[in-house]
């Protein structure tokens, strides 16, 4: 057994909302009725649950995964919640299918929903926050994103036009996507971007990700049950790998690199692919300037040559590398426990893309940035490469 | 036209400290950055932890002196404050590597939006809080 002998079997998300209409455990369970009604499976037969760390909402409540199964009425033999940050949806998949592979479970369901706007219970005091950044009023992952952006500028220079050029390409698709946040569904130009209000300079409005409500799943099984189940449009995880605290036993770490020139050699390598055989990106978006520092560590363009990369590429859906297709966390909302690229990923590998369809879907590669270190990069950096069965 | 840059010296400040980062705060008392070292590497590390983050040892940490002088990694200027300081925009958090060799992430004063640069030079600035600890600072240095 290896983590390409998984399934992921179906997916299920909610419209992006700016506060949800309804409660967390409503949005859980619509999840689950979705993903059970498109796969025929019996509720009986989910013996795994798989819950996103990245919830505002459950973030106060050390029992949160026993606590989805006893709402969803649920026994389970795996009851996991994984605390990675905005790498916990992918790193989700690969411990559901360690589980079913280590005969925990049968059948899994990837819980990812949450109400961060309604209702958070995050609690970031006991960390260094308290001491080392709160007294100097830095402003969270703004603020980090900040410095960072300005190390990146006085090391290899910054052309913002071309950042601003990924903000459009984003929000174009989000325009097509009928489940992005409709706040955000307006078209933006360069020039919307560049004028957008400083909020921790270089950092803009538009270089931000905005803070919304959602639910999604996806349910998991092994590959010779899915077949025995008779369900066709699965999508395989391939490869996988994940990093925390890069370089952190050492005091200067270089923040315009991260923890994904490794792991993305690293799931590349188990996925038996090269780079250039990837067809689609879907790279986790807090802040614009995170999916070039990306391009850069998986080894698309060399390190500081991101700004001239993306002027010579085409990001749309049918352009030459497309490019969070869904319009991203920034052009989507931030949703859902970090799970929404993934999500897109999934829906255009099985070609249920709509309008903007990519046309090769032989693989996607998926990543993941959790949390944010003292005078750092980003606390984890994952990667996941998808094909279609 | 120098375009004015706030010094966020009027901000009250209650930090809660962490027990083993008490030496520390000692230290400002006497406006001293007092910093953790490494016995068996001999090299510096800030924040401060509960180990050595070299060696995974709590028996390797000791505290040294610093001058706290260094140079300007990055900075960014707030356009938006926390809510603890907001009416103080634009201020600059600057995270500056010191000549020992770690990062250290403060407020500058003293400085306008025109001199501050990645790769100036800066010294402490101490700034008394109401405990008689200091919060570490940085200004130009111009010695």
């Amino acid at each position: 057994m290896a983590l390409r002998d998984n399934a992921i079997v179906a997916y299920a998300e909610t419209k992006v909302m700016e506060k949800s209409d309804r409660d967390v455990f409503v949005l859980i369970g619509e999840m689950l009725e979705s993903l059970l009604d498109s796969t025929g499976i019996e509720k009986s037969e989910v013996d795994g649950l798989v819950v996103a760390g990245m919830t505002g909402t459950g973030a106060g409540n050390i029992f949160w995964p026993q606590t989805i199964a006893d709402v969803l009425g649920m026994q389970v033999g795996f009851c996991e919640q994984v605390n990675i940050g905005g790498c916990s949806a992918a790193g989700c998949v690969v411990r559901a299918a360690a589980a079913i592979e280590y005969g925990l479970c049968d059948i899994a369901f990837l819980s990812f929903s949450d109400t961060h706007v309604l209702e958070d219970k995050t609690d970031h005091t006991h960390t260094y926050r308290r001491e080392w950044t709160d007294p100097y009023g830095l402003m969270g992952p703004p603020g980090a994103f900040g410095l960072l952006s300005r190390a990146y500028e006085a090391k290899y220079g910054l052309d913002y036009r071309m950042l601003g050029k990924l903000a459009v390409t984003q929000r174009n698709h989000a325009i097509m996507n009928e489940h992005a946040c409709e706040k955000l569904r307006v078209p933006i130009t360069i020039d919307d971007y560049l004028n957008s209000r400083m909020i921790s300079d270089p950092i803009r409005l538009l270089d931000c990700v905005m803070r919304t409500d959602g639910g999604a799943g996806l349910l998991m099984m092994s590959r010779k049950k899915a077949k025995e189940k008779g369900l066709t449009k699965n999508i395989i995880p391939v490869g996988y790998a994940e990093v925390t605290n890069y370089l952190g036993g050492e005091n200067l770490v270089d923040v315009t690199k991260s923890g994904h020139s490794i792991c993305g050699e690293k799931a590349l390598k188990q996925a038996g692919l090269a780079l250039k055989d990837i067809k689609s990106f879907h790279p986790y978006d807090d802040f614009i300037i995170a999916i070039m520092l990306q391009m850069e560590a998986f080894g698309f363009c060399k390190p500081g040559q991101g700004i001239q990369y993306v002027r010579e590429m085409n990001f749309a859906y049918n352009g030459d590398l497309p490019l969070n297709t869904g319009g991203g966390q920034i052009s989507a909302g931030q949703a859902a426990g970090s799970s929404e690229n993934i999500v897109e990923a999934i829906r255009q590998l099985r070609r249920e893309g709509g309008e903007r369809q990519i046309k090769d879907t032989a693989n996607a590669l998926v990543t993941g940035i959790g949390w944010i270190n003292y005078a750092r990069n980003w606390g984890s950096s994952a990667a996941l490469v998808l094909v279609p069965e | 036209m120098s375009k004015p840059l706030k010094d966020t010296l009027s901000v009250k400040r209650n930090i809660r400290h962490f027990d083993f980062s008490e030496p520390y705060w000692e230290g400002t008392k006497q406006k001293k950055l007092v910093l953790q070292r490494c016995k068996a590497t001999g090299k510096f590390q800030h924040f401060p932890r509960p180990v050595s983050i070299f060696t995974g040892r709590r028996r390797d940490i000791e505290w040294k002196e610093v001058s706290g002088k260094g140079t300007v990694y990055s900075y960014t200027i707030t356009e938006r404050g926390t809510p603890g300081f907001r009416g103080q925009e634009p201020y600059a958090v600057v995270c500056v590597t010191l000549d020992v060799g770690v990062n250290f992430v403060a407020n500058i004063v003293n400085c306008t939006v025109e001199e501050l640069k990645v790769g100036m030079k800066v010294k402490p600035y101490w700034h008394p809080l109401d405990d008689g600890t200091h919060l570490c600072m940085f200004q130009p240095d111009k010695d």
